[in-house]
């Protein structure tokens, strides 16, 4: 449980960290809170030879209201997210889904902005972005600039960031009424990953029909994705229990299932399923419980 | 682990044939790998260089093609050592012309050992795919480039 | 029963719940382990590992390896060829075929973990990377793995030197099994996996070994549950006098079993010692420690029963396939025949027969993990039992009831062959189903399955056998040595051959020592674990420590006390047979006021100015207890779960456990072993499963995938005690540290598979995974 040799870097500024990116190009990483990238270097699985720790620069931390939109620096921890009265009361769904990530060791030291980067199939955080409509804001030599959730996880491990960028915070538009949200999953028993999880932002209209809907799924396909046939099948219907096992049952519609040691192709396809139309209807409660 | 599938390729089957037993085109359509070296009649030694993201190894292998019935099956076994660990895949691979295009056929074994076995199960399957997709996704430009050289 | 030691309420220490004396320094960080030994000019261990399960080694490459920055020394098993004998076994078997593990493999590996080299360094991190520079170029062979293919026809043989992969076949027949099953009104048959599971204590295994060239003195700090046997076998396989070599076990964070042994990475540690004249480390990795440490477990059962339709019980048949692994490890061969010898479990069989096979396959060894072969035997009986009840339509609780030997009737000569010491089983179920409220709890079943929810009541009656024993039936011997050494100031240092690694002995002795001489177990320090120190002893496992260590003690408490009673009678001018010991004073029960402090009779005993005739000076007395028998603990246990039928998840409910350990001790560390053991038993029902691929890699390689349980994975467990006493020590004392666990897995797996019966499903396999159940809810919904 060694890693590589490695030299070590503690830029004190954003561009000093930009700056040593591109000098050392693939053969740098960047290091936040650690629990994605050390654990991979402790197995040898990953060997940088220069690690930037980005961790103590405060810029990249803090939960602020900006122009209408909470924005949540990158180095906040899932602690953080979890316990921000800001986030509890203007996008809840990033609070319990932060809180069901690993366990409180990991959510102390683990970030938003690691995690997102990093785009582990089964991690917590992508479908509630998904589900969210968030922006990722990226920082590179060049300036910055906002990538839209829905574009941002590409593949496995793979997201739309550019090698030289610097993930620098996630922007959320803050809940509307007469929405409730919920984000349930199906842990691997040993490692807490998501089996299956399901985030769901859910909108009614005041006689009681889908308005909107977006699901964001993880642990089920090689990246988290948005469950469209879901939603199609649930807007503008009624917000009801029979209509959700319905549309819930499209869950994984149009991905291969992931097949493993863990869990078949066959179970997480028809938990993917069982889990959507239970995170609707918990959404659904949510929604009604709020006032008009 | 079981790997199958049907992918199509641009090109006729003898192009695609082609493109297979040369070993200077096939190492470009081999994910992250360097160079093929002839090791034998039909066997050549390869250097791999591959990465998941973060996770990358350095893996010395070899390629060996078998059973050779042109333009239409060969059996194909990939084997590679490196210190995240080794692995070995061997399938059939058939080749039908479905104008104007080839029909590839693919159906076999891999298995994985060492350390990615220990701890990385439920990636290994996702990788695979995700291996064999890169490899279609060069062969497709190797063969699109083929042609526009002509 | 002796005096001082009764089920009343305690008055003294004997029976209190006194928090531990170990657990301030524990808690603090302030406990020393094998890791936090620092010696002088010492250096660093890591081992090459094969990755293969199966393969030729052609050639070991080390020279990158040896010119690397910190390297000392870089070895493979030809630079020890010969200097090192192979693991040891200390089984003998009639036509046991031997398969010993060499130290270093030299031609051939055989399981994934096999160490191939050693590299010693100056720092962990110069040794890690110098294990990358090694080059093994390995030829493939077939792995063996699942162990029926490994007996039939065409496997490849592991072990050449043998013609197949059949290590043994054991019988145990007891009674008429052919006239049970022709008089039979039914024949119940099952088949049932009892999965192979890693042991995971919190701390790995790790040795620290110095040898002093000028003394000729070898001492080996190793992570051990057996410090004495450990330096016996170290000495043979080095090929040291055993006068010369001191094994010294620290803290020791848990074994469950899994360092009742003699590894391979002891005896090179302690070799390279010696080699390169420094003090060598050696720690595992959690990854190594799950493949290169013992494996619990791994039986195929196939168990016929022959029963009346009233629900007796008539002849019960099993044919066992035991998994062993690649090698022998210390007691492998053993494990799976005490599955055998429990078979019966608490019941009246007429007529069992037990036929185990034990096979070789390319994994690790298995051997002995808490219970070791008794879990097993309880697993099959219980879920037989049940599978009785629901084949007649009977109540689990009655069917058991209907078969348990009566208390009048023990010592019990069960049809196995051993004599269970005491009990009664009647009043065990009795107390569980009345705590449990168990007529409430089918009335709750009744209504929730109603409402389509799917709650499930599992029972287990289950005796164990413990103490581990009379000699004739261990290998290196069953006694157990205790001293007890009074200072010349009257404080007490015990001495025991038993070697706790969690068990809590430093504070249940000082009790038991405390109670007998009347004092404070503040003023009594238990020392173990290291060989010089103290007499041999045969170490902590098969719940012995308090059976057989602490009857040692207490015998030699006798000898003590009764030595201070004639100084006290001398002095006093009283009879001895009256002294009376209480609160750091000696007194005549006739003349209560003339009393000594305790630590004047002591110190009168060494000052020797006058001793009654025919005494000794000093206060020391030494016992080596020979068990008669083991002893039987026994218990019942309740476990409530639902079951989600969409996801297949089992959450436990409710548990209640009534377990009967004999006399106790200390009822805190009692009620901690049970609910320790339960714990583990939830691993195994529903949680852990060991798992190697065709290719004989073992998949489930880190915690990350190996699932074992979290406090919020249980209930609050209810527990209570009867108490039945052993006739087999003074104490009055069983076991305890293995029943929870030997007891409570079928509880568990009962009360799934009671849960699913509306689904016509009748047997579930361990672990009780989601998707298993999902699985078995899928096939009876669509009518498979």
């Amino acid at each position: 449980m060694i890693p590589a040799p490695f030299q070590y870097h503690t830029p004190k500024t954003v561009e000093e960290a930009l700056r040593l990116l591109e000098r050392h190009g693939d053969e740098a990483k960047l290091l936040a809170g650690g629990h994605s990238l050390l654990p991979l270097m402790k197995l040898r699985l990953a060997a940088p030879r220069y690690v930037i720790d980005i961790g103590r620069l405060k810029t990249l931390g803090g939960i602020r209201e900006v122009r209408g939109k909470i924005a949540i620096g990158a180095l906040t921890t899932h602690a953080e997210i979890e316990a921000s009265d800001l986030v509890r009361r203007h996008c809840p769904l990033l609070a319990e889904t932060a809180g069901e990530i690993g366990d409180a060791q990991v959510r102390n030291r683990g970030t938003v902005g690691g995690s997102l980067a990093h785009a582990d199939p089964a991690a917590d955080y992508p479908a509630a972005i998904l589900a969210l409509d968030a922006e990722i804001v990226a920082a590179s030599k060049s300036g910055h600039r906002t990538i839209p959730a829905a574009e941002f996880f590409v593949d496995m491990l793979t997201t739309k960031l550019r090698p030289g960028e610097i993930l620098t915070e996630v922007r959320v538009a803050p809940m509307s009424a007469k929405t409730g949200t919920a984000y349930m999953k199906l842990p691997q028993p040993a490692s807490g990953f998501a089996l299956v999880g399901v985030a769901v932002r859910l909108a009614i209209s005041r006689a009681g029909k889908v308005d909107d809907v977006r699901v964001g799924i993880t642990g089920v396909g090689l990246k988290a994705y948005r469950a469209t046939a879901v939603e199609n099948a649930l807007r503008g219907n009624p917000a009801e229990d029979k209509m959700f096992a319905e549309a819930a049952s499209f869950a994984a519609q149009g991905i291969e299932p992931l097949s493993d040691l863990h869990a078949s192709a066959a179970y997480r396809k028809e938990m993917a399923a069982v889990f959507t139309r239970r995170a609707l209807h918990r959404a659904l409660g949510r929604a009604r419980g709020k006032a008009d | 682990m079981k790997l199958a599938g049907v992918r199509t390729l641009p090109g006729a089957p003898s192009e695609v044939w082609a493109l297979l037993n040369d070993p200077a085109r096939l190492a470009r359509c081999l994910p992250g790998c360097e160079r093929l070296e002839p090791a034998g009649q039909d066997r050549y030694r390869a250097k791999v260089k591959f990465g998941l993201a973060a996770i990358t190894g350095n893996y010395a292998g070899e390629v060996e093609l078998a059973e050779k019935k042109p333009p239409k099956s060969l059996r194909l076994r990939v084997e590679g050592k490196g210190t995240p660990g080794f692995m070995k895949a061997e399938g059939r691979i058939e080749l039908a012309e479905i104008r104007p295009g080839t029909e590839v056929k693919y159906e076999g074994e891999a298995q994985v050992g060492g350390l990615i076995a220990s701890v990385g199960q439920r990636m290994i399957e996702a990788a695979a795919k995700k291996i064999i997709e890169q490899f279609f996704e060069s062969a497709e430009r190797e063969l699109k480039a083929g042609k526009a050289k002509r | 029963m002796a005096a001082g030691v009764g089920t009343a309420a305690p008055k003294g220490h004997i029976g209190r719940a006194m928090k531990r004396k170990e657990d301030p320094r524990l808690i603090q960080g302030l406990g020393r382990y094998v890791e936090d030994i620092a010696l002088p000019g010492m250096v660093y261990a890591g081992i090459v590992r094969s990755p293969h399960a199966h393969a030729k080694i052609r050639s070991i490459d080390t020279s990158k390896a040896q010119t690397a920055p910190g390297v000392v020394a870089v070895l493979t098993g030809e630079d020890i060829r010969g200097a090192i004998a192979p693991v040891p076994c200390a089984i003998q078997m009639p036509d046991l075929k031997m398969a010993l593990r060499p130290v270093l493999a030299t031609d051939r590996v055989r399981c994934v973990g096999e160490g191939v080299a050693v590299v010693v360094g100056s720092d962990k991190y110069a040794v890690r990377d110098a294990l990358d520079l090694i080059e093994v170029d390995y030829a493939p062979l077939p792995a063996v793995v699942d162990p029926e293919k490994a007996i039939s026809k065409g496997a490849s043989v592991i072990h050449s030197q043998h013609k197949d992969n059949v290590a043994y076949k054991w019988e145990l027949e007891g009674g008429d099994l052919k006239k049970a099953f022709a008089q039979a009104d039914k024949v119940i048959r099952q088949r049932m996996i009892n999965q192979r599971l890693i042991p995971v204590p919190m701390e790995t295994r790790g040795v620290v070994a110095e040898y002093r060239a000028g003394e000729k003195k070898l001492t080996v700090w190793s992570a051990t549950q057996i410090p004495h046997l450990l330096r016996t076998q170290l000495a043979a396989m080095l090929g040291a006098p055993e006068h010369s070599v001191q094994v010294i076990a620290p803290e020791v964070g848990g074994g469950f079993g899994s360092k009742l042994n003699v590894y391979a990475e002891e005896a090179l540690v302690a070799h390279l010692a010696m080699r390169l004249a420094k003090p060598v480390k050696w720690i595992e990795s959690r990854r190594e420690n799950f493949q290169a440490t013992i494996h619990g477990r791994d039986q195929i059962v196939d168990a016929e029963v022959a029963v009346k339709n009233d629900g007796t019980l008539l002849g019960l048949r099993c044919r066992v396939i035991a998994d062993l692994g690649a090698y022998f490890q210390l007691l492998t061969p053993l494990v799976p025949t005490l599955t055998g010898l429990m078979i019966a479990g608490c019941y009246k069989i007429p007529a069992v027969r037990v036929e185990i096979t034990g096979v070789f396959t390319n994994k690790m060894a298995t051997d002995a993990y808490r219970g070791a072969g008794r879990p097993e035997a309880t697993y099959i009986i219980e879920r037989v039992l049940d599978l009785v009840a629901a084949e007649l339509k009977k109540d689990p609780a009655e069917v058991r009831r209907k078969n348990f030997p009566k208390p009048k009737e023990f010592p019990y000569a069960a049809p196995t062959g051993l004599v269970y010491d005491s009990a009664d089983y009647q009043t065990s179920l009795d107390t569980a189903l009345k705590l449990a409220n168990y007529p409430k709890l089918r009335q709750e079943q009744d209504r929730l399955r109603k409402k389509g929810r799917y709650m499930g009541i599992g029972l287990s009656t289950y005796v164990e056998v413990c103490g581990m024993g009379p000699s004739s039936a261990m290998p290196a011997g069953g006694w157990e040595s205790g001293t007890v050494r009074v200072e010349p100031t009257g404080k007490v240092t015990v001495l025991t051959g038993s070697s706790p690694h969690g068990q809590g002995q430093e504070t249940t002795f000082a009790q038991i020592a405390a109670e007998m001489l009347g004092l404070d177990p503040e003023d009594v320090n238990v020392l173990h674990g290291d060989t010089t120190a103290v007499p041999y002893g045969i170490g902590t496992f098969g719940s012995r420590a308090t059976a057989v260590g602490g009857t040692a003690m207490y015998l030699s408490l006798v000898k003590v006390r009764d030595k201070l009673s004639q100084m006290a009678g001398h002095i006093l001018a009283e009879d001895p047979k009256k002294m009376v010991f209480e609160g750091g004073k000696v007194y005549s029960k006739s003349a209560p006021k003339k009393s000594l402090d305790f630590a004047a009779v002591v110190g009168a005993a060494y000052t020797a100015k006058t001793l009654p005739a025919g005494m000794e000076p000093g206060v020391e007395a030494t016992t080596f207890f020979e068990p008669s028998n083991f002893v039987f603990p026994f218990g019942a246990h309740i476990c409530v779960v639902e079951v989600d039928a969409e996801t297949g998840d089992v959450r436990l409910q409710k548990y209640v456990a009534v377990d009967d350990c004999g006399n106790v001790i200390n009822p805190l560390l009692v009620d901690g072993q049970i609910h320790g053991g339960i714990v583990q038993s939830v691993g195994q029902a529903m949680f852990e499963e060991a798992v190697y691929d065709e290719q004989g890699q073992l998949i489930t390689g880190e915690l990350m995938d190996y699932a074992i349980p979290r406090a919020a994975d249980l209930p609050r467990i209810q527990t209570a005690r009867t108490v039945t006493p052993s006739p087999v020590n003074p104490m009055g004392v069983k076991g305890v540290g293995e029943a929870g666990t030997i007891g409570s897995t079928p509880a568990i797996v009962n009360a799934v598979v009671d849960a699913l019966a509306p689904f016509g499903v009748r047997h579930v396999d361990m672990p009780v995974k989601r998707e298993r159940i999902w699985r078995l809810i899928r096939q009876a919904r669509e009518g498979r």
